[in-house]
């Protein structure tokens, strides 16, 4: 079940990466809307990661392409932000949590220019969007998880992109942080900007996102979520594990019965 | 005893220039974990010394620090090849470029040695207690000074240079390369620009401290610093402070023994450093630490 879309915002086609000769990810071919809160879902060593990765960039493809906004990424990238996974940087690095999110406005500036007033407030506003006012000149070595979580999607935010890529956001983090972010993501999907973000849980997955890409190597599923979250794709997506299984027949009950079901 | 002549305060000054350049260079290597980096580009240069050297036929010829600019170059890409092409680990592709560069060097000085007046004797122990008869004479015959004060100058004003129009990117790409890679920022630039910056710097260094020794001043301030501060500034600040100190009790040190300065100096810098250790674990720590506190809930 792949839904094409006539205006993507990204389209990936044919992408096939490798790593050491054996490919992580086959021939994932798949167009997403824009305005959309989108989730990618899949086992650990489904390639989620791999294919956030190479839609930045940052993993050369052994063959396919991406396209954003129908453009080659190096044309693109001031409207585009990228959230790595938390455990990817040193948190001792000496910088307050202000230097961090100032980063986020570097690629603006470019070279030689030092963030200024404006630069500044632009920070301040993002942490504001992510609760984090209080802990401004707070060093980041002091952080807890899920501040440290915050702290990278201020830094995303404050470079007013258009679209939003972001690598298990919610890994880690307490209750009342994933309630938190996902209301800032649901309200940044609302004013029109489109966020992926890479998803372990399906569970509260099924409550966050209103589109779904599938994954566990190859692509099972991207659609809207009352067209592809069944039981079958989960299964497909998850393989034979057997408790997990009756779970999901589970979620896909409660599921209808949800009335906040579009 | 204790004298404070010109002589002193020359060597003493040019001392706190050599630490600063490397301090400055050292702090960013430390924040991107590669402090061994600088170990090896000080090792790798040698064959580009030696054959600046034969091209040259002086030590002091622009033709060395070139030929050693480009051997430290060689050197970062040789390590950057072996981790992600060859998928070697970090220190083990530090320590097959190294000694496999240094050993090039050391044979090109053997098989060359009847004609070079240069051994590796000079390249690994500089002796900075020279500086003050070795001066600068322009062909007009009027001295301006030490030789090795205008090199250390000079290579200050360039560290300075490079740090001051490349400090955001530096931050960046220290803290998160990919993210920086991902918004547009040269980041590969940026680390071969730091790499020919510490190549050029362990040259410059070597005929006052030693190739040797400029590893430690590049490794051993900015790790002090690091025990006492999480501020960027101020940990820039204070590798530069720890210095111009272990400048100062280095000199003064080697005087009273009457032994080699670059080795006191190193060794001031040591136990500094084992001195903060102590410090900061067992009681001051809880004091800094509660003065930040304060200063974060007070904004």
């Amino acid at each position: 079940m792949i839904k094409q879309n006539a205006n993507p915002i990204l389209e990936i086609h044919d992408l096939t990466v490798s790593y050491d000769q054996s490919p992580v990810l086959w021939n994932v071919d798949f167009s997403l809307p824009s305005g959309k809160l989108i989730g990618i879902l899949g086992p650990n060593g489904a390639g989620k990661s791999t294919l956030i990765k190479s839609i930045m960039g940052l993993i050369a493809p052994s063959s396919g392409y991406v396209k954003i906004f129908d453009q080659d990424l190096d044309k693109v990238r001031d409207k585009i932000s990228y959230v790595p996974q938390r455990e990817s940087v040193d948190w001792n690095f000496p910088a307050s949590v202000l230097d961090v999110v100032l980063m986020g406005t570097y690629g603006k500036l470019g070279l030689f220019r030092r963030p200024g007033k404006k630069e500044k407030e632009l920070a301040l506003s993002c942490l504001e969007k992510v609760g984090m006012t209080a802990y401004v000149h707070r060093q980041i070595s002091e952080l807890s998880g899920g501040q440290q979580q915050r702290v990278f999607i201020a830094r995303a935010l404050a470079q007013e992109a258009d679209l939003y890529l972001m690598d298990e956001p919610f890994a880690g983090v307490d209750m009342n942080t994933e309630t938190a972010i996902f209301q800032l993501l649901q309200e940044m999907s609302q004013s029109g900007k489109t966020v992926i973000v890479v998803h372990h849980d399906i569970y509260s997955a099924v409550n966050y996102f209103d589109w779904f890409i599938m994954l566990n190597q190859h692509l099972v599923a991207s659609g809207p979520k009352n067209e592809v979250v069944t039981e079958e794709l989960l299964r497909k997506t998850y393989g034979g594990k057997l408790n997990l299984l009756s779970k999901v027949s589970e979620l896909i009950r409660q599921k209808e019965f949800n009335p906040l079901k579009e | 005893m204790m004298t404070f002549d010109q002589n002193a305060f020359q060597i003493i000054f040019t001392a706190s220039l050599i630490a600063s350049s490397c301090g400055l260079l050292g702090v960013f290597l430390m924040l991107r974990k590669m402090a061994m980096t600088g170990d090896a580009i000080s090792h790798a240069v040698l064959p580009g010394i030696v054959i600046g050297f034969l091209v040259s036929g002086t030590q002091r010829g622009l033709e060395v620090i070139i030929g050693a600019g480009i051997l430290g170059i060689l050197a970062t890409l040789m390590i950057d090849w072996l981790r992600k092409k060859a998928r070697v680990q970090l220190d083990a592709s530090i320590g097959i470029t190294f000694t496999l560069l240094f050993a090039i060097g050391i044979i090109l000085i053997s098989a060359f040695a009847y004609r070079v007046d240069l051994d590796q004797e000079c390249v690994l122990y500089g002796e900075i207690a020279y500086l003050p008869i070795d001066l600068w004479i322009t062909d007009s015959g009027i001295s301006l000074g030490p030789r090795i004060l205008w090199i250390a100058i000079l290579n200050l004003v360039l560290v300075l240079g490079f740090i001051g129009l490349f400090y955001k990117e530096l931050k960046l790409t220290s803290f998160d390369e990919k993210f920086g890679i991902v918004i547009g920022i040269p980041a590969s630039a940026i680390n071969l620009g730091l790499m020919s910056m510490v190549s050029y710097t362990t040259v410059s260094s070597f005929e006052a401290v030693g190739a040797i020794l400029v590893v430690a001043l590049l490794v051993v301030p900015p790790a002090t610093a690091f025990l006492w501060t999480r501020q960027l500034s101020r940990l820039i600040q204070l590798t530069l402070s720890i210095g111009v100190i272990v400048s100062i009790f280095g000199y003064y040190l080697a005087y009273l023994l009457d032994s080699s300065i670059a080795g006191m100096m190193v060794t001031v810098a040591g136990i500094l450093f084992f001195v903060s250790v102590i410090l900061t674990r067992f009681q001051v720590k809880s004091r800094i630490g509660t003065q930040i506190e304060a200063k974060a809930f007070s904004s």
